[in-house]
């Protein structure tokens, strides 16, 4: 199962990944980077979902897998670059999940008004209409949103941009994550979809929500996002 | 250590007190009991008490704290029991407060504060006040000790001696002049400026019924609205007395001290070293005399806490800033405003709101019996680019050298000063209509409590690039101060242990 769950996202992994020329704080040698990204992607991936199975087909180089067993982790043994990549986007499949969400209370609000028209003699096609109403606006909403998400690993902070009708972009700085947690809904896992949660100190601290990703993409990033925290060090969070 | 052996007595008369509604009933009820007389009245209040003092006894029984060279350990919980260890270094705030009958019985209780969490970490109810003041000054000690050279026993041996106790330097004592006006600008003023809006609009329709009975309401009007606003000056004038009676600020080595309180006295320590930022507040009435009040964040406190003001409370508008420089070092502030076009997205707004309102004031008066001057509700749209431009005026924000200085309000203006180093996250947001005239706001999000209670720090409606812009010039200067501010710490840490030395 994990395995064609893993080519999938690998196809994403080498699918998408246009890098930006000329982005303001990528190291200069930015393609070769975003290689090594995606294939160091891979070994971790591999190795937090079977790490006792070594797989002939892996490419990865001897040195990252020394890394993911040593324990505990030094900063200094993190190579920060290795970790960062390109932009990122969303698995298409989380339209679905939101599709669904929107469905619900479109269906919700469309029984109500319905009811309300049954007791009080108006059109009976009033329930119907708001329902397809608002699915429509759920489902159109659900494909602009996936399609105004996207995430990026940068150096020393996350970046996420999205929102529809309010655009939001959070700078994450690692120094400043406490923990990060990867989950799975029932509906998520019914789609095979996981989400990221990054938890900082502050005030907002659980805003910070990146949904819509394969298992393996989410667990991924969390290592990588614990990595990167280490790496970063910081004093006290607060 | 112990609690208070005064705290058994003083907690079961609290309980009972507590239950003493309960009381009155059972011994009403008993009085109505033929053949039961008001003994059994005082047979109830008695047991009350008993089986109060019994709790507060087990409970102090159970309740041990010990002060190590690191950690606080509490054992505590009658029926479930608890032992907690506080990690000294990770102590925010150290509160202690006394009402009148603590003070009568010399008693006082002290809370312990770290970030994580909702609640009090530490609760110790009650102890004697020199106890308060000895755990208070063992903390800051302990504290300093670590902090120093973790793990050098030499720091430790030298500061084991009580004449370490650091030279404490007075920054504020509060006048009566600014406590008394710091009561009178108190005063709510949304609410005040609310009910001087109806009262003209109400007048007029009541003055034209003059010859009804309802004149006399068109006099009780303004007189209830007079009487609001009396009674609101005074109440808050109250509170201010009370809370703030003899409200002094001081520093010692690297923390805040601050005592406060007429019936309830409270004191307690702010951490410089956990100042997340320095909120300095005026509002409209303040500000026409050139006076602020100064907050200092930390993540401590929950919102609304006592402690939350725990800074200056009012003072001299220049003198509030040179305080908050004495806790933020930070530079000459510079204001950016956001573009003109701000401006005219708030009169859009205000004119809308002004419009709807005289609509609905209209449809009132049209489809219902009561019929007033709903054109007097118009005024507000006229009203609207005054509004639109008080609003724009006190925005703003700058980007210092270590900070951020972000401002905005009308009514209540506050100037948030972040350092860069307690940024958590940048947040840049851009709405639907912020997007037609190109414009975004940022939020700098950090550990303090403010943000909960819905007051981020914000620069709001700037221009859509600056906003790109500062987003990443925040982020960048976290960073480079990270290894800065650390390094920092670790001079002035040397520093003071010399300066402690030579005394």
């Amino acid at each position: 199962m994990s395995d064609g769950d893993g080519s999938r996202a690998d196809d994403t992994e080498a699918g998408e990944a246009p890098v930006p020329d000329g982005t303001t704080r990528g190291p200069p040698a930015d393609d070769t980077a975003t290689d090594r990204t995606g294939r160091a992607t891979a070994t971790i991936s591999e190795a937090a979902t079977a790490p006792d199975d070594t797989s002939p087909a892996s490419e990865s180089p001897a040195t990252g897998d020394d890394r993911t067993r040593t324990e505990p982790l030094q900063p200094s043994d993190i190579d920060v670059a290795e970790l960062t990549g390109p932009e990122r986007s969303l698995e298409p499949a989380v339209r679905l999940v939101w599709i669904l969400r929107a469905a619900v209370s479109a269906l919700v609000l469309g029984t109500v008004v319905g009811a309300v028209a049954a007791v009080f003699d108006l059109p009976l096609w009033a329930g119907p209409a708001v329902f397809a109403l608002l699915f429509v606006l759920g489902a159109g909403r659900a494909h602009l949103r996936y399609e105004s998400w996207s995430y990026r690993v940068r150096t020393d902070s996350l970046f996420l941009d999205r929102g529809v009708l309010t655009q939001v972009r959070t700078v994450v700085p690692y120094v400043r994550i406490q923990h990060v947690d990867a989950s799975r809904g029932p509906v998520e896992r019914a789609f095979g979809l996981a989400t990221v949660v990054v938890y900082t100190a502050g005030s907002r601290g659980a805003d910070v929500t990146i949904p819509g990703l394969t298992p393996e993409r989410a667990d991924d990033l969390q290592e990588r996002l614990k990595r990167l925290a280490i790496a970063a060090e910081g004093e006290d969070a607060v | 250590m112990r609690l208070s052996a005064l705290s058994i007595p003083y907690g079961a008369v609290i309980t009972a007190a507590r239950l003493g509604w309960l009381l009155v009933i059972v011994s009403f009820g008993s009085a109505r009991v033929p053949g039961a007389g008001p003994l059994v009245a005082v047979a109830v209040v008695a047991g009350a008490l008993a089986l109060a003092g019994a709790y507060q006894f087990a409970r102090w029984r159970r309740f041990e704290y010990r002060l190590t060279e690191d950690t606080l350990d509490i054992d505590s919980g009658v029926f479930s029991r608890r032992s907690r260890e506080i990690p000294l270094r990770r102590v925010q705030n150290v509160d202690t407060s006394r009402n009148a009958v603590q003070r009568a019985l010399g008693i006082a209780a002290v809370t312990v504060e770290t970030a994580g969490g909702s609640d009090v970490e530490a609760d110790f109810r009650y102890v004697s006040e020199a106890e308060a003041e000895r755990l208070r000054a063992e903390i800051g000690r302990l504290k300093r000790d670590r902090g120093r050279e973790d793990g050098s026993a030499g720091a430790a041996e030298a500061g084991a001696t009580a004449a370490d106790e650091p030279v404490e330097e007075p920054l504020f004592a509060m006048s009566t002049r600014e406590l008394l006006l710091l009561g009178l600008v108190s005063v709510d003023l949304r609410l005040l400026s609310l009910f001087s809006a109806i009262v003209p609009i109400a007048a007029p329709s009541l003055a034209r019924e003059a010859v009804d009975p309802l004149f006399s309401l068109a006099i009780a009007a303004p007189l209830l609205a007079g009487i609001v606003v009396t009674v609101s000056v005074l109440a808050s004038a109250a509170f201010s007395v009370t809370n703030y009676y003899g409200f002094r600020l001081s520093r010692a080595s690297d923390e805040l001290r601050y005592e406060r309180g007429l019936l309830n006295r409270y004191t307690g320590t702010v951490p410089l070293s956990k100042v997340q930022s320095v909120v300095l507040s005026e509002n409209v009435l303040a500000r026409r005399l050139g006076y602020a009040a100064l907050t200092v964040e930390t993540a401590g406190y929950a919102p609304g806490d006592s402690g939350a003001e725990s800074a200056v409370p009012l003072t001299r508008r220049d003198r509030a800033v040179e305080l908050a420089r004495e806790v933020e070092p930070f530079g000459e502030v510079e204001f950016e405003r956001p573009p003109s076009r701000a401006r005219t997205r708030y009169l859009i707004r205000y004119a809308i709101v002004g419009l709807l309102l005289t609509a609905i004031a209209y449809g009132i008066d049209r489809f219902t019996g009561l019929s007033f001057a709903w054109y007097g509700v118009a005024a507000l749209v006229a009203l609207a680019p005054v509004a639109a431009h008080l609003k724009w005026r006190n925005l703003g924000f700058a980007v210092l050298e270590n900070h951020v200085v972000l401002r905005s309000g009308f009514w209540s203006r506050e100037t948030t000063v972040v350092p860069y180093y307690r940024v958590q996250t940048v947040i840049e947001g851009q709405t639907l209509f912020q997007r037609r005239r190109d414009l975004a706001t940022v939020v700098v999000d950090t550990a303090g409590s403010r943000g909960l209670t819905g007051g981020d720090p914000k620069a709001l409606d700037i221009e859509a690039d600056r906003a790109t812009e500062l987003r990443e010039t925040i982020a960048d200067r976290l960073q480079a101060s990270l290894g800065g501010h650390q390094a920092e710490r670790r001079r002035t840490r040397r520093s003071e242990l010399l300066a402690g030395g030579d005394d």
